[in-house]
């Protein structure tokens, strides 16, 4: 139970075996390589070389999985991928697929058509652009080449203009020109009703007025437009072309993103395989990079959980007889990683732990400590018999029907499985089965949900706060009880007493005083638990202000201190939350109910929509209450609990393994 | 007038579900333009993303659970007909309703924004995601105490 003893290795082998020294240290999965000095900056050149080869592969793998991932349909669903179907093979199957598979030239096609498919992209966006200019020209008659090359003595431009700035430019160019026949203003014709923010226009003038123009265009707000110089005849024949090319490039286009989804159906697979092979070997090599070497021996350090140490030795040393290892405990001025060893029943909870941090080697594993509240608090806030059913059932079958679920998911699964027990147990005492659903449509079973039934948060909600907010104290008490262990075990006496002991005495002697005072204890209780209150309070008093100098910052400090009772509190307050989330999915229950009864008056198909509503509202709920029960027990340990005792902070325990990201490797 | 009490009850009803509703529909909104984000990135991210979001989600939820409560309190589910309310009963059910709506609609959003920042965090930082989830649980504790003070009070109301 807790944090796994550890103990350091120190691996002396020959050169010319590095490569399977490493293999076999990847393949136990659970030797963490240690570097050996910060100083040691250039690495082994044997390994480096292996390295830098691999890199180079890595490269070719990562350009292809980027490239056609979204060209490639997963033939496996996500939920299976996720649940361990993956395909299968050993790093022997691996490394004969990496000699026989050709990268370079896979690279250099799937290289081809991208780039083409580039061109094709950039020209189909300019002709798109094109066409678009030339709808916005089609109200012209004339040949384009007026824009683009003009004849002897007239040219033209075109551009857009707000509609209210038409009047100035018709009056613009009337004004500079004596003759209306230097210039013609032509306006594309736009509704009125539809108010257009911008219309095209185009004016057609003398060559000898062209700067005259241009500067009575920009004054009245007339924007020109650059008309492409290949256009020469009317928009109409221009478009004509246009849009033959423009299918012509999507037809293109779409038969190179079928040839890029071929090429990713080919060698995808392939890709993902090889993917995971020079991850593994990327890793692994890396790893012993970090070594010490003499010209033809390298020393390797790392950590490994000492459980397994005999087991890895002798497979380490059976690759040759020119090794020799050594084994040791931790230095007391080593930080070694930390590792959680936790027994069945508790090992599904590591994972809240490692979400939080991670504890130091030499420190306290919450696991064990939080597992049962945590359980509790996740059964009380989903609370539903019937939910629980279901989530038990769901997982039961995830279980027969997937056998190759990696072990991180397995494990949180099982939490899930764990906690649905507790919620059934709560929902069975509580009498919350889909919500109300036995009050509503199996009437015949209320009595025997009666019978069961030992808290009702329908009608009784003080009760179940009541409870809520006991099992608080309990778990805020129990920190400080560990936060005092703790102390006690490095011998900090004083400040066990002053920081964690007072405070216990101080909340136990007023809960104490006050179900005492309140009938629910005996009466002799109302003495015990005022003396505890009173030394508790006094302790923190005295023990705020034991570093101050002058009596009156020791008095000052010391009423901070008790003030400091505010925030405990809050923090049994917070328990309230175990109530609230209960409650809402009880009430969420019986809501879905009872708009499936509602439903269910409906003519000829009313059964048929009830039926629907139910099924869907209870597992939506499911879903909803499941983040809720999660989230908020989770919360409960990480800010009240843990705040009492546990920081964490401790490095945690990363063996080199083989890369998994894609297929099920087998060493 | 004799339907007065009703109406101040059935405000409190929409106040709830309405006001609670908007503040996780901003919250989720915000979240989910962060989540969009990242995913642009990288669309391995869906599932933690997902959940980040639906975190500020749960107040829309306790408004209409309320509003649900309210209403069955006032008969109006079900086809027995409205019960009596006097505008007494009525101002108190109005009341009971305020603490769900207004902290549910202002932490729903505020939840919304810690949710689109532990959104950031986890495109950068993936394992850091059982903090991720803390951040936003933490304003949402306002609103379950919210929700226990109007459940609290509506189960003290004596309607009929």
């Amino acid at each position: 139970m807790g944090v796994a003893r550890l103990k350091k290795a120190e691996l002396y082998y020959h050169k010319s075996v590095h490569e399977q020294i490493a293999a076999a240290l990847q393949e136990t999965g659970a030797c963490q390589i240690i570097s050996t000095s910060e100083e040691n900056i250039s690495r082994p050149a044997e390994v480096e070389n292996l390295i830098s080869c691999t890199e180079e592969k890595l490269a070719d793998v990562r350009y292809l999985n980027r490239t056609l991932t979204p060209h490639y349909v997963d033939p496996i669903p996500a939920l299976d991928r996720m649940l361990g179907e993956r395909p299968e093979a050993t790093m022997a199957e691996l490394e004969e697929l990496a000699k026989n598979t050709d990268l370079k030239s896979v690279c250099d096609e799937v290289r081809a058509v991208e780039h083409e498919t580039g061109e094709v992209r950039l020209k189909l966006s300019e002709a798109k652009l094109n066409d678009s200019i030339l709808s916005s020209l089609a109200f012209l008659d004339y040949p384009l080449s007026i824009f683009t090359e003009g004849t002897k003595t007239v040219t033209a431009l075109a551009g857009t203009i707000k509609p209210e700035n038409i009047t100035g430019l018709k009056t613009a160019l009337g004004d500079f020109s004596k003759l209306a026949q230097d210039s013609e203003l032509i306006i594309a014709p736009f509704s009125e009703k539809e108010k257009p923010s911008e219309i095209y226009a185009a004016v057609i003038y003398s060559r000898s007025v062209e700067s005259e123009v241009r500067e009575a265009c920009s004054k009245c707000g007339l924007s020109v437009i650059e008309i492409p110089s290949s256009f020469t005849l009317t928009s109409a024949e221009e478009k004509e072309k246009i849009s033959a090319s423009i299918s012509e490039l999507e037809a293109k286009e779409s038969a190179l993103a079928a040839k890029m989804s071929e090429l990713a159906n080919a060698n995808m697979l392939t890709v993902q395989k090889l993917s995971d092979y020079y991850n593994s070997l990327a890793g692994r090599y890396i790893g012993t990079a970090k070594s010490d070497e003499t010209e033809c021996t390298m020393l390797t350090k790392f950590w490994l959980p000492a459980d397994k140490a005999e087991e890895i030795k002798l497979k380490i040393e059976a690759i040759s007889p020119e090794i020799d290892l050594t084994l040791a405990d931790p230095a007391p001025d080593e930080e070694p990683p930390s590792l959680l060893n936790n027994g069945n029943l508790v090992r599904p909870f590591n994972i809240l732990t490692e979400l939080y941090s991670s504890p130091t080697y030499r420190g306290i594993d919450p696991t064990p400590l939080l597992a049962p509240f945590f359980w509790i608090f996740f059964g009380m806030c989903l609370g539903d018999a019937g939910y629980a059913l279901v989530v038990f059932g769901a997982i039961l079958y995830v279980f027969r029907r997937y056998k190759k679920i990696s072990v991180g998911v397995k494990e949180f699964i099982r939490l899930f499985l764990f906690c649905s027990v507790s919620t059934f147990i709560y929902g069975v005492i509580s009498g919350s089965f889909f919500g109300n659903f036995i009050d509503s449509f199996l009437p015949f079973l209320v009595p025997l949900k009666n019978s069961l039934m030992l808290v009702d948060p329908m009608t009784n909600p003080m009760q179940v706060l009541g409870i809520s907010l006991l099992l608080g104290v309990i778990h805020l008490m129990f920190g400080l009880l560990i936060a005092a262990y703790d102390k006690l075990r490095h011998k900090e006496f004083i400040d066990a007493v002053g920081n964690d002991i007072s405070w216990f005495l101080l909340i136990v002697g007023l809960c104490l005083f006050g179900a005492a005072a309140g009938g629910m204890l005996p009466e002799h209780f109302v003495q015990i638990g005022e003396a505890m209150a009173i030394l508790g309070a006094v302790i923190i008093f005295f023990y705020a202000g034991k570093e101050k100098k002058g009596i009156i910052s020791k008095i000052i400090s010391g009423f901070l201190a008790l003030y400091g009772s505010t925030s405990y509190l809050g923090d049994i307050l917070s328990y309230s939350r175990l109530l609230a989330l209960g409650f809402g999915s009880a009430v969420i229950g019986m809501v879905i109910n009872l708009l499936g009864g509602l439903a269910a008056d409906i003519p000829y198909v009313g059964w048929l929509v009830a039926v629907v509503v139910i099924v869907g509202g209870h597992l939506f709920s499911i879903a909803i209450n499941i983040l809720g029960s999660f989230v908020h027990p989770l919360r409960l340990q990480y800010v009240e609990f843990f705040g009492k005792f546990y920081s964490g902070g401790g490095e945690t325990f990363t063996p080199m393994t083989l890369s998994q990201e894609y297929i099920n490797v087998k060493a | 007038m004799e339907m007065l009490g009703l109406s101040l009850a059935m405000l409190g009803a929409a106040l709830a579900a309405a006001l609670a509703g908007i503040g996780s529909a901003i919250g989720i909104g915000v979240a989910g333009g962060a989540a969009a984000g990242v995913m642009t990135e990288d669309p391995n991210k869906f599932g933690s993303c997902l959940i980040l979001q639906a975190l500020p989600g749960t107040q829309g939820i306790y408004g209409l659970l309320i509003a649900f409560f309210v209403l069955n309190k006032l008969g109006l589910l079900g086809g027995g007909g409205a019960l009596a309310v006097t505008w007494n009963q009525g101002l108190q059910i109005l009341f009971s309703c305020l603490p769900i709506a207004l902290a549910g609609w202002q932490s729903a959003i505020w939840q919304g924004r810690t949710s689109a920042a532990s959104i950031q965090m986890i495109s950068k930082k993936p394992e850091a995601m059982g903090k991720a989830i803390i951040l936003p649980a933490m304003v949402e504790t306002y609103a379950v105490l919210a929700l226990l003070v109007s459940i609290l009070m509506l189960m003290g109301v004596q309607v009929g």
